[in-house]
């Protein structure tokens, strides 16, 4: 790059001293004439000496001498102007040429002409990209520099150059380097002229790296979806076999119970009491775990739910413990979004029960409300309940975890981890806002689009 | 209303069940109820239909029940076929068939009762309650539902 600039500095050098040469001349060519008209006055037609002639000149004379210069300097003038812009539109040339050139030199894509199948330039970045030398490219087929699987792009392109058709697209390529290795890269394909003909002009930037943690997202994705998918497999499967021999256990312990309890001694009773309170615990997380695991097995199709017509049906179901507590449930106008249906009305039905459930002094106050924000649906459920030290937000979402001693409010602690699959299964996120003594909000969205299923 | 036509004969009834288990539990909640019956019981539903059809020696003087109590998941025939054989044989589909099952599936449900099952019972995982419904199934069979007698 450099010695071209240094050419192109020479040649403006010599443009200027041509200049300067062409005015000396117009005024030596003046001079000269000046010289030869007094020489030939004086010898060839004797009229006076020679310096008579030289300083002396006729009124004629004289007027020939300004023309003659006149035209020689406006002569000079006119080349000299000439010869100005002439140098400023190179300069200006020159310096595109040089601002174009800085571009493809310092460019972090690879650059690369190609004409009759033969790489005629090539950039450093080209030299990076390839592991040649950038000496060495020109002169080498495109062929040599990418894999065999990647040669279609060389055939496409000369389709559409069989073709005339003007040419401008991207192709993922793997380049074959020089060391062996490869490097995929994305090459933009362009048809220009070179050197007057048309040739190909190939931008390739290396998208090894996006593409090794693309495909390694994308691994990761799939693993942790096959290790959810086991993961639930196993929920099901343990909950479901599990099933039957509890029911065995629970059943005959239940029966001893029932036939024997106050016939032997105060210890069997112990014995028997303990037994049957383990198997019908054991058998209530079962069922959390089944009901819990049933969420994306048992998971029916998004469709169009009114959300009134959902939270009624929790009501309703609700309506024993409804009843028992007086509690009084109002709610804005809601929405119809597109989700699972009963999926929809276990998620008010939970966390209405809850509001129900962790509620002291006077009747349980419920209100949900719905609000559209940006793509989503933001429901809340608010309740005037005991309300959650906020240290706990996180953690009364995981399943089986309590916050509470079991004889002040029973349960497995399953509810609220069931909501939060259920709102995961509609794309969207649930979260608690509460502090103790002052109720709760538990908020979820659904996508107003439903989202992808999952 | 209360038809007891059964005063020469105890209620016959047959139990298709593979849980020995369940098969007690069912012996135990028919002793609370006092009633002259027989309980038949064989393992599965091969058994069921060589009881049914007097196949083998083992069954030469099977009586022919008033009730079958049939369990859904078994090996060697399962519930589903042994229905479909039952109902789809001409001097056995009279015979009331009672799904007595541990799936609450809605499939299971209605392909039973597509099959022509004369009700299915979801086993009640508390014994209480499995008491209560054996003894509901069988007063009901007994007293409540007039039978076809040969």
């Amino acid at each position: 790059m450099d010695k071209r600039i240094d050419q192109m500095e020479e040649k403006d050098v010599q443009i200027t001293r041509m200049t300067e040469k062409m005015i000396l001349i117009g005024f030596g060519l003046a001079i000269l004439f000046w010289l030869l008209e007094s020489i030939l006055a004086a010898f060839a037609f004797h009229k006076g000496s020679f310096l008579s002639q030289l300083f002396s000149a006729e009124p004629y004379q004289l007027w020939i001498y300004c023309l003659v210069l006149s035209i020689l300097v406006i002569f000079g003038g006119y080349a000299q102007a000439i010869i100005i812009r002439l140098k400023e539109t190179d300069r200006a040339l020159r310096e595109s040429e040089a601002k174009y050139s800085a571009l493809v030199e310092n460019a972090k894509d690879g650059v690369v002409i190609i004409q009759d199948n033969i790489c005629q330039f090539s950039n450093q970045a080209m030299s990076e990209i390839t592991g040649y030398e950038v000496d060495s490219i020109p002169g080498m087929t495109f062929a040599q520099i990418l894999t065999p699987e990647s040669t279609y792009v060389i055939e496409e392109v000369q389709n559409y150059i069989a073709r005339g058709e003007a040419l401008r697209q991207a192709h993922e390529a793997t380049i074959q380097r020089a060391d062996g290795t490869t490097r995929e890269v994305e090459i933009s394909i362009s048809t220009i002229l070179y050197n007057g003909d048309p040739a190909i002009m190939g931008i390739a930037r290396d998208i090894t790296d996006r593409k090794i943690a693309e495909l390694k997202l994308k691994k990761q994705a799939q693993e942790l979806e096959r290790s959810n998918a086991e993961l639930e497999q196993f929920a099901y499967v343990a909950s479901h076999d599990l099933q039957e021999p509890l029911r065995m256990v629970s059943s005959y312990v239940k029966l001893l119970e029932r036939r024997y309890k106050g016939k032997l001694d105060s210890d069997a009773d112990d014995f028997i009491y303990f037994a049957v309170d383990g198997a019908t615990r054991m058998h209530r997380l079962i069922n959390d775990l089944l009901a819990y695991s049933r969420v994306s097995t048992y998971g029916r199709p998004f469709e169009p739910v009114d959300s009134t017509e959902a939270l009624y049906q929790a009501l309703a179901n609700l309506q024993a413990t409804f009843t028992e507590t007086g509690a009084e449930i109002t709610h804005e106008s809601l929405p119809t979004v597109l989700a699972d249906g009963s999926q929809l009305t276990q998620l008010f039905q939970n966390l209405i029960g809850n509001g129900l459930k962790f509620h002291e002094g006077t009747y349980p106050e419920i209100h949900i409300t719905a609000k559209r924000d940006n793509g989503h649906w933001i429901f809340g459920v608010n309740d005037n309940g005991i309300g959650i030290d906020p240290k706990y937000k996180d953690r009364i979402f995981v399943i089986f975890q309590r916050l509470h001693d079991k004889a002040e409010y029973p349960g497995t602690g399953i509810g609220l981890a069931i909501c939060k699959k259920i709102v995961e299964r509609h794309n969207g996120t649930i979260w608690v806002e509460s502090e103790p003594g002052q109720g709760s909000t538990f908020y979820f969205t659904i996508p107003e689009n439903g989202g992808n299923q999952l | 209303m209360r038809a007891t036509h059964r005063s020469t004969r105890p209620f016959e009834i047959l139990i298709i069940e593979d849980n020995p288990g369940d098969v007690r539990l069912i012996q135990e909640a028919f002793k609370e109820t006092g009633l002259p019956h027989r309980l038949n019981i064989v393992e599965n539903g091969e058994q069921g239909l060589q009881f049914l059809r007097r196949q083998g020696k083992k069954y030469v003087n099977a009586p022919r029940p008033d009730l079958i109590l049939l369990d859904l998941n078994m090996s060697h025939l399962d519930g589903r076929e042994t229905l479909r054989e039952i109902k789809s044989d001409r001097h056995l589909r009279s015979v009331p068939v009672v799904i007595l099952t541990g799936s609450s599936h809605d499939r299971d449900i209605f392909q039973a009762y597509d099959l022509q099952a004369n009700s299915y019972i979801v086993k009640p995982s508390d014994v209480d309650e499995f008491i209560e419904t054996i003894k509901s199934v069988e007063l009901y069979w007994f007293y409540t539902v007039k039978h076809f007698l040969k």
